[in-house]
């Protein structure tokens, strides 16, 4: 493994300080990705900057919102009653993510940053109209966390910048979420498909309609996406066993998954079928439906 | 044996070396440092085949720190492995990925790896061949030129009876094919090894082999062909972090480490990263095979045929012997009059393959097993009552003249059945299903090698404590706990007074080594009979001082005492030190060399292989989600018949871990080799079962208590994982009516088998 320096700043500021004036410097949260690559050769960093002991990072605040600082271990977000009860995509992401070994130093920020298709809080997140801050030397900015992945391994995040935290917004009553992490193990294993969903109805009531619909989905693009014509689909409409096995079909149609060693493509587009309507299920049992 | 009066044996006894471990005092291989020690690496090939044009190790040996640089040009000329066609370091020609190329010994596992970085190699790359069947086609690449076919000259072939008449008259027949995928062992220590030489050329090698003997001579021979002649090899096992088949044989990278100890001088460790585990160690081989089996009107089996053709890979370790194995389950898994086997093994570009917890037996018995149920299907019989109908008995002498002795089989089959609650729950088709497979597997060791023997010496001290030293190595199975409970039984004295030592071929006898389920029946009772002997001298000797007659005289807790007379007895280590402490005093020491009376095969491979043979039934109840074909095991049951259980739970912990193994088989594992590249090796795309995955196993002990075993025992190391896959394919069929013929039984597979059978629609209908 290649030698790097390693740094410990405490703020942001200094991380950004650290950031800009090293030469081949990169951030490390929980290092469970980026101390991989290191070993397997696939990154070449002279300087690694902890954000570790950034106590601006951490933690989780409910209110107008809810506001999750990327520097929160996977551990600390299964913890939440807030997440579990108003947030449940979220926490059906993060409890079968790696081990408890891997959750209690992983961070949700690293986990969006590393920008993997089968990132395990992406699709939760993106169900969840996650918007992203972002902070650089030279200020802070927004961006929907939809605009923020690019690609495998690749987002908007300029070198020079880190993220500091996600804000979700407060869903009216009769909103259910869930995550379906299909996966060959019961534990220590990447997705072979993951499938999110957040559904509010209309109300409570037999009959209802689904008033606003998103579905996400992990491995089946070479970034974590939103399957937009699926939720146009399903607005408006009861939610029938019908509908959500339409729904699964127009799902299939907006995902472009490919062969590889984890799943082979055919497989993956009848998993899309199957499981987006069971992950629709789930949200709607979450909202008491 | 006096099985009512055992006081040891039969008790769930923690495994000796159980605090070490748990501590971190355990001193495995990775933990050695010897004074002066280098640390070699190993450059592997960078194409399945090609020839070596020039290699360039100029600037590795330029590099500080390195001390020594090999190739396979500045080696001595040797071949290694059971068909000698293995050299350590590959010239001329690479035939795999793991090919050893070059190797260097440096200061430090960092400059060693830096150094060979710096190796340059050029190569041709040649076409390769990956697939066994293509291999065998005419004009397909040449593995090895000089033998002039990728078949290997090992001719297995078994006939016994009259197969073609037997199928002219068979009611039914059922003939498929199936396959098996490339798996590996996943020991939880790497490998390794620290050769060291003295100033007289003597090699001590630190290794955690599993064949201390035979490694011992394979070094000794290599030392000869170096020309150092007539040296003392000595074999020292570290505590050994699993073996399960890897460690059965001698592998490039001790050569390697040997070679480089000589030439620097100095000592020298090679220590594999999990990446080369997974790589450079040899898996088990994937198979394929066609099988027939036929039965009469009333169900009873007339006739098996199978035809295999096992992937060698690129070079020969002794795992080419597995289809001598195989034909165990063949000739003598149920009843059956007329059987016929052939297998070739074939070399290809792939790694090559090695033995495997079961020896062949888990690919032989997924065939036959499978088609057993088919085979019930065809005739209309319950799988169940068929296999009843033709389970084998004691007393029976099999087609390859097995002699069947202790039998459990039936109720094995009986007990799986009625703990699955079988006649319930068979037959419903909604998702849910049961399946069962059975299994034979020598019990009473095996005359693979030309001696099957093991040896003990047991010496006692003034205080009645016991060292044993056993030939059998303990690589986390339980023998040394196993082998102090029988010699503690026979002595009257508690089990913390036996000390084992197993791991030093300077000290201990000599053994074939930890294979063929052999441990607890061969190193078993030759550690019985030799506290025999030395318990009958000590009853002679206190005979005299007691005035009491030997026969009445036994001992109990430590004490010798007159079993008709109270009065008379006679603390054991007084008993002893007045033996020692007199003129012309004696310790006393005993050793046994044991050897069971089991055959070696005849030229058309048929003999009593063991002296028993080990059965047992596996039961699951499986359910099936019909939309993304993922299977999740409700019920395990796993019935065995050991002969006796020595130590009920070490014995539960070896089908635990055998069900286990046995269900990654069956449902994940596998070596994922594209064009002889492997594309998992590592532990997060090879799908090993992590503790989530894994059922409640439900254990059941059938005791026939074996004449020959020690008080009874049976062997039970490997039988755990043999029937496995079977019984949780035949599972899938009764939930669903797919059958996957060839493993893993993964997702995909069951829903593209369910599609094209269009279940799905006749379900919703």
């Amino acid at each position: 493994m290649r030698r790097f320096e390693y740094h410990k700043p405490e703020t942001i500021k200094e991380a950004l300080g650290l950031v800009t004036s090293l030469n081949n410097a990169r951030f490390i949260a929980g290092g469970t990705d980026i101390l991989v690559a290191l070993r397997q050769k696939k990154a070449e960093i002279d300087n690694l900057i902890s954000l570790r002991n950034i106590g601006e990072l951490k933690g989780i605040e409910y209110g107008d919102g809810l506001w999750i600082g990327s520097g929160t271990t996977h551990t600390e977000i299964l913890k939440s009653r807030v997440i579990l009860e108003h947030y449940t995509a979220l926490n059906d992401g993060v409890k079968n993510l790696g081990s408890r070994q891997i959750r209690n130093v992983a961070t949700i920020g690293g986990n969006i940053c590393n920008a993997a298709p089968s990132a395990d809080t992406a699709c939760p997140l993106l169900v969840l109209d996650a918007k992203v801050l972002i902070a650089g030397i030279n200020g802070e900015r927004w961006v929907d966390l939809d605009g923020f992945f690019l690609g495998p391994n690749k987002t908007v995040l300029d070198k020079h910048e880190l993220v500091k935290g996600f804000s979700l917004p407060l869903f009216p009553k009769n909103t259910g979420s869930s995550y379906i992490k299909h996966t060959r193990r019961a534990a220590m294993d990447l997705p072979i498909l993951g499938i999110a969903a957040r559904i509010t109805m209309d109300d409570g009531k037999e009959g209802a309609t689904c008033r606003e619909a998103r579905i996400a989905m992990g491995v089946v693009a070479p970034r974590p996406i939103r399957a937009y014509e699926t939720e146009r689909f399903l607005v408006g409409k009861p939610l029938t066993e019908d509908v959500m096995e339409e729904a699964g079909n127009i799902a299939a149609r907006e995902a472009t998954p490919r062969d590889s060693i984890r799943g082979q493509a055919w497989y993956r587009k009848e998993m899309v079928k199957v499981l987006v309507g069971r992950a629709i299920k789930n949200a709607m049992e979450r909202m008491g439906l | 044996m006096n099985g009512d009066v055992l006081s040891l044996v039969g008790k769930n006894i923690p495994k000796k070396d159980a605090p070490l471990k748990v501590t971190g005092q355990a001193q495995y291989i990775q933990d050695i440092k010897l004074p002066g020690m280098l640390w070699g690496k190993i450059l592997y090939s960078r194409y399945p085949h090609g020839r070596i044009l020039n290699i360039d190790t100029k600037r590795a040996e330029r590099l500080p720190g390195v001390k020594a640089v090999l190739t396979g040009s500045t080696i001595p000329d040797i071949k290694i492995g059971f068909m000698k066609d293995n050299p350590p370091l590959k010239k001329g020609k690479v035939c795999s990925m793991r090919d050893e190329v070059a190797a260097v010994a440096a200061t430090s596992p960092e400059v060693a790896q830096e150094a060979i970085e710096l190796i340059d190699v050029e190569y041709e790359e040649l076409p390769g061949v990956f697939d066994p069947v293509e291999a065998m086609k005419e004009g397909a690449p040449l593995i090895h030129e000089e033998l002039k076919s990728n078949v290997l000259k090992l001719p297995w072939k078994l006939i016994c009876g009259d197969v073609d008449r037997a199928k002219a008259e068979s009611a039914y027949i059922v003939e498929d094919t199936y396959k098996t995928q490339w798996v590996t062992h996943c020991c939880l220590g790497t490998s390794g090894c620290i050769a060291s030489f003295d100033v007289n050329n003597n090699l001590t090698m630190y290794s955690n082999t599993q064949i201390p003997s035979l490694a011992q001579r394979d070094y000794i021979d290599a030392l000869n062909a170096f020309g150092l002649k007539n040296k003392r090899v000595r074999v020292v096992q570290s505590v050994i972090g699993g073996g399960f088949g890897s460690k059965l044989d001698t592998y490039p990278y001790e050569y390697i480490a040997i070679l480089l100890a000589l030439k620097t001088r100095r000592p020298v460790k090679i220590l594999f990263t999990r990446e080369e585990e997974f790589f450079a160690t040899s898996p088990r081989q994937c198979t394929l095979t066609k099988i027939s089996q036929g039965c009469d009107r009333e169900g009873r089996l007339t006739f098996r045929e199978m035809e295999m053709i096992l992937d060698n890979g690129a070079y020969t370790s002794w795992g080419a012997t597995t289809p001598s194995v195989m034909m165990m389950p063949i000739s003598s898994l149920y009843k059956v009059p007329n059987v016929r086997y052939t297998a070739k093994c074939v070399y290809t570009n792939n790694n090559y393959s090695q033995a495997m917890r079961g020896y062949g037996n888990p690919q032989a018995t997924f065939a036959i097993e499978s088609s057993m149920d088919q085979l019930a299907e065809a005739a209309g019989m319950d799988p169940y009552e068929f296999r009843m109908k033709n389970a084998n008995e004691p007393g029976e002498v099999t087609p390859q003249r097995f002699k069947i002795t202790s039998c459990g089989m039936k109720e094995c089959i009986e007990a799986v059945a009625e703990k699955l609650n079988w006649k319930e729950k068979r037959g419903r088709h909604n998702g849910r299903g049961v399946g069962m497979a059975s299994l034979i597997h020598v019990g009473g060791g095996a005359r693979v090698y030309k001696s099957d023997g093991c040896g003990t010496i047991i010496k006692i001290d003034d205080y009645g404590k016991v060292d044993v030293f056993t030939g059998s190595t303990d690589i986390g199975q339980g023998s040394d706990t196993v082998i102090a409970q029988i010699v503690a039984e026979v002595l009257g004295i508690s089990i913390e007074d036996v000390n084992v030592i197993n791991n030093d071929t300077d000290v201990c006898p000599w053994d074939v080594g930890v294979h063929a389920s052999r441990t607890t029946f061969v190193a078993g009772n030759s550690a019985l009979y030799a506290a025999e002997k030395i318990k009958a001298e000590i009853l002679t000797i206190v005979s005299h001082m007691l005035g009491e007659d030997v026969a009445f005289l036994d001992i109990k807790n430590g004490v010798v005492y007159s079993k008709r007379d109270k009065e008379k007895s006679m603390p054991l280590g007084k008993a002893l030190r007045s033996i020692h402490y007199a003129t012309g005093g004696k310790m006393l020491m005993a050793e046994c060399f044991y050897d069971p009376a089991n055959e070696n095969f005849d030229r058309e491979f048929k003999g009593n292989l063991s002296v028993s043979y080990a059965y047992g039934a596996h039961g699951v109840e499986v359910e099936v989600d019909r939309k993304t074909g993922k299977v999740k095991i409700l019920n395990y049951v796993a019935a065995h018949d050991v002969g006796r259980a020595i130590n009920p739970m070490l014995l539960e912990g070896q089908i635990f871990g055998g069900g286990v193994m046995g269900l990654g088989y069956a449902l994940g594992e596998e070596m994922v080799y594209i064009n002889g590249v492997l594309k998992n090796g590592n532990f997060l795309d090879y799908k090993i079962p992590t503790a989530k995955d894994v059922p409640p196993i439900e254990t059941i002990i059938v005791e026939t208590v074996d004449k020959d075993g020690p008080f009874g025992a049976k062997g039970i190391g490997e039988p755990g994982l043999v029937p496995t896959a079977p019984a949780i394919s035949n599972a899938i069929y009764d939930a669903v009516g797919v059958r996957i013929k060839d493993l893993p039984i993964t997702p995909e597979k069951i829903l593209k088998a369910l599609k094209e059978k269009g279940a799905e629609k006749l379900d919703e209908a």
